[in-house]
């Protein structure tokens, strides 16, 4: 008997707990719950203990007495005794709902977005540049150092030797290889294609940005990072923000930063193709700028700077550009309708507008939902 | 992950010690069944602990996420099993690899003061002590089940099944014991019954109405197919097995926990390890104030009750733990120990021990499970469940009741109505049956 049962029942457990995931998606689309929670390869995901029901005491059950593990409900309470290091945090974790936290792959969640959204596949621009990776141990060679030898082959050599030969005899089947019979692992370069991205979030700090519309831009990045993650082999997040001047920060500093003062879109602009300039070249990179901002500007002099900017030097080395513009109570909104009426035809630009949490899902689609 | 195989021998110094304590609590009176002590991985001890103390038990989603959240209490270092024993005969128990060398001996001596327990507590006289094989055996009935019927049918209807598992009455397998004249002549010094006669005495259902034994009620009566009424019976089997330890918790760790104490310091321990011992011994038997730790409750029990010049080990045997409780608790253990100590109430009066008591009392009883009648099986003549909640102040969970009883309804096949109180009104649940989808 294998202990690889637990295994096959904990496989079970995650399947119905993605089961409900991808019934809730548009929840986690709308929250920051998971934000904070992404390691490198999976998201930890909190979902509640799944309960089978049970007449049991509801929330008066209590009545205050020394209550604690020892009446406890519903499941069996163990065949056995068990102990946990801390008899108050296992008591501590006791009550109420047990909260598991399911690791799921960055790349099922990405899926998972993907079918909720119906966003097609990016199909990576351009030339493919290629690129070496490594290889694969798929070659053989008579040559080579004996730690790299095939055995198989090898042997097959100098039985088929041994045979050909006529010195094979049934009874006493010995096959002794000899230096030709050798065949040794040879490494065969693969190439495959590039596939690297850069996401640019670039968020306005104004004054008019507040806690909401941060989280909201919060969230949006989170989800576009996930998605452009499954896509790519290597993805690199650069973080601007700006109000009158713009800088490169650090993805701490993005999300908790309040600078406040006016705004000068340009300044954005100006810095991010100053990057794209010095470390992301087109050729290289599938390049993904998202501006988030609450649509007012310093003048309507920037704006004409920007809507240049983009023409001339952004949009033609981008894969596309989106702009989410997030509602505030002090913004105006007039920037996106400047970018509509000025580029509205150029589907390298995507604009979104988001209102609230709600308002996440539609413009992600809108952000992701070309393919490009 | 490590391959489960015929456990393997302790290491020599260990079951040296082993041995040491094995003669030791025979020497203090000490009396169990034959106990093989196993070493594992403390992510397998979880696994084990997961299934209830049975790797070979049927396959279960459930059991996966228990494994999952006890992992994850180890990786977070939040929780930790020390130990695991199987009620059997032989015992099983489980110790983690890696504890201390202390850790082991405590966890030894703690487990042999349960399998005394197991052995002799009267409420576990009824229990099936071939569960490891009943296991295997449920285990491989529920597999052969899903080849044949597919996984979504019988994991559907096991979900059902399950959500009824605390619907059976804790008190029939022993009082069916006390009805069989073969009781009688064990007493008389007659040849114990072999265990498979045990076994098949503990499935007797009652036959009449009223009864608390709705599962049983349910293998006797409902409308199931073959391999659904086997499912059916196999859970309340597994209930029927769990319900004692459910009864006993306080005495069953406060005795495992008072011989470990009294083993380990009475010869086992080195001079060195005290510490260690202290520290593990008092970190199991802390109380944080106002909460019931069974570990602290039962050991203080013990205690009292030496100092009152009783008899333990009939304690041990003749009680469980509402009984063992009404005893015991008196003015001067109640001012000995901080659970029972004055607090104020919500409504700022003072909570004295009496009142505390009473519902520490009414917690406990009955497994802690709400008491649920079965009382009428032609409900208006039209062949409907009817079951009552004997209400004693707590309300029930009004949603979980609801669903519990939609799969009640798909079992009965029938409609089915359940009588309770919510704040003080009476409030009747229906639920009219939904098709089994596990009926195909």
């Amino acid at each position: 008997m294998g202990m690889h049962r637990i295994e096959q029942d904990r496989a079970r457990f995650r399947d119905i707990v993605r089961g409900r995931l991808r019934k809730d998606l548009r929840r986690y689309l709308t929250s920051t719950e998971l934000l904070g929670r992404r390691g490198e390869h999976a998201v930890s995901i909190p979902v509640p203990q799944i309960e089978l029901p049970r007449l049991r005491f509801g929330d008066n059950g209590g009545g205050g007495g020394g209550e604690g593990d020892g009446s406890g409900e519903g499941d069996e309470q163990g065949s056995a005794s068990e102990r946990s290091q801390d008899a108050a945090g296992e008591a501590g974790a006791e009550p109420g709902t047990h909260i598991v936290e399911v690791d799921v792959e960055l790349e099922e969640l990405a899926e998972m977005l993907g079918r909720e959204l119906q966003l097609p596949r990016i199909e990576p621009r351009g030339d493919r540049a290629l690129k070496v990776a490594g290889g694969r141990w798929s070659g053989v060679s008579e040559h080579g150092p004996r730690s790299l030898r095939h055995f198989k082959r090898t042997y097959r050599n100098a039985l088929q030797r041994t045979i050909a030969s006529g010195a094979w005899d049934p009874l006493d089947p010995r096959v002794v290889p000899l230096p030709r019979d050798e065949r040794f692992r040879l490494k065969r370069p693969v190439e495959e294609p590039e596939a690297s991205a850069v996401v640019f979030h670039v968020m306005d700090v104004s004054g008019s940005m507040g806690r909401e519309q941060k989280e909201i831009v919060r969230i949006k990045a989170f989800w576009i990072d996930t998605w452009l993650r499954s896509q790519y082999a290597n993805l690199e997040v650069v973080y601007i923000v700006h109000d009158a001047v713009a800088k490169v920060v650090d993805q701490h500093s993005f999300f908790h930063l309040r600078e406040s003062g006016g705004t000068k879109i340009s300044s954005a602009y100006e810095l991010l193709l100053e990057q794209i300039q010095a470390r992301y070249r087109p050729e290289d990179w599938n390049i993904y700028p998202f501006h988030y901002s609450d649509g007012d500007n310093w003048s309507a002099r920037d704006t004409d700077r920007c809507i240049a900017l983009l023409q001339d030097e952004l949009l033609p080395r981008v894969n596309q550009f989106g702009y989410g513009q997030v509602k505030s109570a002090y913004g105006s909104g007039q920037f996106k309708k400047d970018l509509d009426l000025a580029l509205g035809s150029d589907d390298r630009l995507v604009t979104a507008s988001v209102d609230d949490r709600e308002g996440v899902p539609d413009a992600m689609r809108a952000f992701l939902g070309r393919g490009r | 992950m490590s391959h489960w195989q015929e456990p393997e021998a302790l290491p020599q110094r260990l079951e040296g010690q082993r041995k040491r304590i094995e003669q030791l609590a025979r020497a203090r009176g000490l009396d169990f069944f034959e106990t093989r002590f196993v070493m594992l991985d403390a992510t397998d001890v979880n696994a084990v602990a997961a299934y209830g103390g049975f790797p070979v038990r049927h396959p279960s989603w459930r059991f996966g996420m228990e494994w999952e959240r006890l992992e994850k209490g180890r990786e977070w270092g939040l929780s930790k099993i020390y130990e695991l024993v199987v009620n059997n005969d032989p015992a099983w128990a489980y110790l983690v690899r890696g504890n201390s060398e202390m850790e082991q001996k405590l966890v030894m001596a703690h487990v042999y003061g349960h399998v005394d327990f197991f052995k002799h507590n009267i409420w576990f006289q009824p229990t099936d002590r071939s569960m490891v094989d009943t296991m295997a055996s449920h285990g491989a009935l529920v597999r052969a089940l899903v080849d044949e019927h597919g996984h979504d049918a019988i994991e559907n209807f096991m979900d059902v099944a399950l959500s009824l598992d605390n619907l059976v009455d804790p008190w029939l397998p022993m009082r069916e014991r006390l009805r069989t004249p073969q009781h009688s002549a064990v007493r008389a010094g007659a040849p114990a019954l072999d265990l498979e006669t045990v076994r098949r005495r503990s499935m007797v259902v009652e036959e009449h109405l009223p009864t608390f034994d709705v599962l049983g009620y349910l293998v006797d009566r409902a409308p199931l197919l073959a391999w659904q009424r086997e499912l059916l019976r196999m859970v309340r089997a597994e209930a029927h097995y769990f319900m004692p330890q459910r009864l006993t918790k306080i005495m069953n760790e406060g005795w495992a926990s008072y011989w470990h104490s009294k083993l380990l310091t009475g010869g086992i321990l080195n001079a060195s390890e005290i510490i260690d011992f202290a520290d593990c011994h008092s970190g199991a038997t802390a109380a944080p104030a106002g909460r019931l730790n069974p570990y602290k409750l039962g050991i203080e029990l013990y205690r009292h009750a030496e100092r009152r010049g009783l008899d333990i080990f009939r304690l041990r045997r003749a009680h469980h733990d509402v009984t063992l409780l009404d005893e015991l608790v008196d003015e001067e253990f109640a001012h000995s120990v901080e659970l029972f100590a004055p607090r104020k109430g919500p409504d700022g009066k003072l909570i004295s021990w009496r009142e505390t008591k009473e519902l520490l009392l009414r917690e406990l009883s009955n497994g802690g499970l709400p008491r649920i009648e079965l009382v009428e099986d032609n409900h208006l003549q039209r062949g409907e469940l009817l079951l009552r909640h004997h209400h004693d102040g707590r309300d029930l969970d009004s949603a979980a009741a609801q669903r519990t009883l939609a799969g009640l309804a798909s079992v009965w096949g029938r409609g089915v109505h359940l009588d309770t109180e919510l704040k003080g009104t009476p409030l009747r649940h229906s639920a009219a049956p939904e098709a089994l989808r596990a009926a195909s």
